[in-house]
């Protein structure tokens, strides 16, 4: 696909495109458990087809755009430099499409379906739980005994993820399987909301990002940036690891939705990064020392712009940048996250500001890297 | 260019173990090894950090890797109250092995690792702490500008990452330190290549990053080169003699036979066995379950590469501390010496168009070793 290309105003030259909540708003809405991104991915399309130079979706289902190739001559540039002859660098800006769901695996007799994880999720949060199940998004409950007919002292037990089923009212096996197959897949049934400047929905991680990045590419990048979608994050990082391949970038920019600290009781370091406090970097996680000279760039951006960053905690978690910066000889990488309360649960918080202060970061980082990122 | 004057492994080692270089901040090994390196070869920094030297030769293209990593902290949040700051250990070290140890950051500034005790139990990780010994440090900023330091002596923020104890001592024949592991391996490595003034192989030496976090920099390193062999040098340690697999230290190098990600490839094993018998160097061997080296990485890369692993035998001696046996260090580089100068091959010192007859043989003969199993 190549898309058409939109003229641009000149009014908002040099300043940061505007955050897309409009689409933060349909992606959380979407359905895409890992391995079942294709309606989000559809959302994605739409928004972005227009703005890039061209899209494809690889083999195993990541969005791929390019853009800002040719006005910033880094082609040329690159074949025809010699020397230390300072080019553009090619950057891969990369969020994930996916979220953590579960999976029908068994439709039992009585008409219950079993459930397996796909991705991180706590078994605590699930009895009771409201699901969409399917494609057409047939509603069904995560059954559990009501109080009185719970036996003493099971009320504080946790249920086994294995125990589980989703109930969607159906009396029989025959009568399930008219609505649900086994492999279908199951999210959380939130709908997306405002407060004031917090954003409630499910899958903000990382439809946050996902927005994030489809909002930056609204304007053309100062360096070539090559955008991808990523699919089976939650699962092992396994879109990003092909992607990075084929991509091979000079430098790669990772775009989350990461757990913000805090919580009752928590202390000021324990509450670290927080909701509203802006975008957060990574320094090291379990799969990434983040490059510290791309950091280093982050966070002086972020001071000249006054936008304020924050840290994530060190050691926790691991994103699409770790398989990125071990791809070829290796590409320095690095983390830009939104702050979220409650990832991997049914509704998640975030700070619309955030949004805006990570778009900005990014693009003024984006130009700043198109001046002065050289090679080792 | 010819290489400098060799410098004594006796004082190579403290060099290298008294240089910073936790998992992904390399920086002070990188300096050091271009130093004892002056010389001898192009040398390339990239991404994850590796530091390769080339030494062109007429053969096969030789992958030599030693990890440049040792474990360290990482400040991962402050506790104001109490002038301490929660860490999370980078790299394979247990929790109880750190408390007490001495943590020094790039710029010189010192904190202790100390822990919430339990009663009755060993450390964990969540309860590990550095001692900044200064009361309340201050909050704010980021890890650049600390670094920076405005006077402020031991002000620690999140992310920052410091080195464990790096004063080595010499006890009689053994040296001691807590980060033999690697830095022993590097430094038979820069005296192998020093001394080699003859080379069989197109020499490409890799100085690997975050090997503790994962065997990172081995993986891009050896991307890059495409080695057609590959030989990795790492240390053993052991710390209780249940663990061990026969192997002494002061008894010579240790050729692995399996590791984890790694079992021994049967050409290269008798590389090795050449080289140690060509240069009267004792071999031991080497089998370990649950840990490894750079190996895994180097030898699934591209399309598979021949791989051996030398590694060195050291105690662990409680808390960071290790003892190495000297005589096992510098036999370590006689053999690697051995090796480069083409003694493993089955030609002996190889040309290039020989190089070539040689790999056939040996491919010959790893068929029939495979047939006949490993004696």
């Amino acid at each position: 696909m190549t898309g058409r290309r939109i003229p641009r105003s000149g009014a908002r030259r040099g300043a940061a495109p505007r955050f897309r909540e409009d689409l933060l708003e349909a992606l959380s809405n979407e359905s895409g458990v890992s391995g079942d991104e294709e309606r989000v991915r559809a959302r994605i399309v739409d928004a972005v087809r227009d703005h890039v130079d061209s899209l494809e979706v690889d083999a195993m289902g990541n969005l791929v755009a390019r853009i800002g190739f040719e006005s910033t001559g880094a082609g040329a540039r690159r074949n025809g430099a010699a020397g230390r002859a300072r080019r553009a660098p090619h950057v891969m800006l990369c969020a994930h499409m996916d979220e953590v769901g579960v999976m029908v695996i068994s439709i039992e007799k009585e008409g219950r379906l079993k459930l397996r994880r796909a991705g991180g999720i706590d078994p605590r949060i699930m009895p009771g739980q409201v699901l969409r199940v399917g494609t057409a998004g047939l509603r069904g409950v995560v059954g559990i005994l009501p109080p009185h007919l719970t036996a003493h002292g099971d009320d504080e037990k946790v249920i086994p993820f294995d125990d589980l089923y989703l109930d969607i009212g159906a009396a029989s096996r025959e009568e399930a399987s008219e609505h649900v197959a086994i492999g279908d897949y199951a999210v959380f049934d939130t709908v997306y909301e405002r407060w004031g400047q917090t954003r409630k929905g499910k899958a903000f991680d990382d439809r946050g990002g996902c927005a994030v990045l489809a909002s930056l590419v609204q304007e053309r990048p100062p360096v070539p940036v090559t955008a991808v979608w990523s699919v089976q994050e939650e699962v092992g990082l396994r879109g990003a690891t092909a992607a990075a391949r084929r991509v091979a970038p000079d430098l790669a920019l990772v775009l989350e939705g990461t757990a913000s600290g805090e919580a009752p009781g928590a202390s000021e370091g324990e509450s670290a990064p927080r909701m509203g406090g802006g975008p957060t970097l990574t320094v090291h996680d379990r799969t990434l020392m983040a490059d510290v000279r791309l950091v280093d760039l982050l966070q002086r951006v972020g001071d000249e712009r006054k936008i304020p960053t924050q840290w994530k905690r060190p050691g926790v978690g691991g994103t699409d940048a770790g398989r990125i910066s071990l791809s070829g000889v290796g590409v320095p990488s690095a983390v830009v996250s939104l702050p979220c309360r409650y990832i991997h649960a049914p509704a998640a918080y975030l700070d619309a500001r955030d949004a805006q202060r990570t778009v900005d970061l990014v693009w003024h980082t984006l130009h700043a890297l198109g001046k002065e990122w050289s090679e080792r | 260019m010819s290489p400098a004057a060799p410098s004594s492994l006796e004082s190579t080692l403290p060099q290298l173990l008294s240089a910073f270089g936790p998992p992904g901040r390399e920086s002070g090994v990188r300096s050091v090894l271009r130093r004892l390196l002056r010389g001898s070869g192009p040398f390339h920094e990239d991404a994850t950090g590796n530091l390769h030297v080339r030494r062109a030769g007429p053969g096969r293209r030789l992958l030599l890797a030693a990890h440049m990593d040792a474990p360290g902290v990482i400040v991962t949040r402050m506790e104001p109250d109490r002038g301490q700051a929660r860490i999370a250990v980078l790299g394979g070290r247990k929790p109880s092995e750190l408390v007490g140890a001495l943590t020094r950051f790039e710029d010189d500034r010192t904190a202790i690792v100390t822990w919430e005790r339990k009663d009755g139990a060993d450390p964990e990780a969540d309860q590990l702490l550095l001692e900044t010994g200064l009361g309340k440090p201050v909050r704010g900023g980021s890890p650049s500008r600390a670094r920076a330091g405005s006077g402020a002596a031991v002000r620690l923020e999140v992310g920052e990452v410091a080195a464990l104890d790096e004063r080595p001592t010499r006890m009689g024949d053994y040296w001691c330190a807590a980060n033999l592991d690697n830095r022993a391996g590097c430094a038979a490595l820069v005296h192998a290549l020093m001394r080699g003034r003859r080379l069989s192989y197109d020499v490409h030496a890799v100085f690997t990053a975050q090997s503790d976090l994962g065997a990172r920099g081995a993986t891009t390193g050896a991307y890059g080169i495409e080695p057609e062999l590959a030989v990795v040098v790492d240390v053993a340690t052991w710390s209780e003699p249940k663990e061990t697999s026969g192997f002494t230290p002061g008894q010579g190098p240790c050729v692995a036979l399996k590791e984890q990600g790694f079992l021994a490839h049967p050409e290269m094993l008798e590389l090795v066995r050449k080289a140690a018998r060509a240069a009267r160097v004792p071999l031991q061997y080497l089998i370990r379950e649950g840990e490894g080296s750079d190996a895994r990485a180097v030898r699934a890369a591209r399309t598979g590469v021949p791989t051996a692993v030398i590694a060195i035998p050291a105690r662990r001696s409680g808390g960071v501390w290790s003892l190495m046996h000297a005589r096992d260090l510098a036999q370590t580089a006689d053999l690697l010496a051995a090796i480069l100068a083409g003694s493993g091959d089955a030609k002996g010192r190889g040309t290039g168009g020989r190089a070539k007859r040689t790999r056939a043989k040996s491919r010959t003969k790893q068929r029939t070793t495979k047939r006949g199993g490993r004696r």
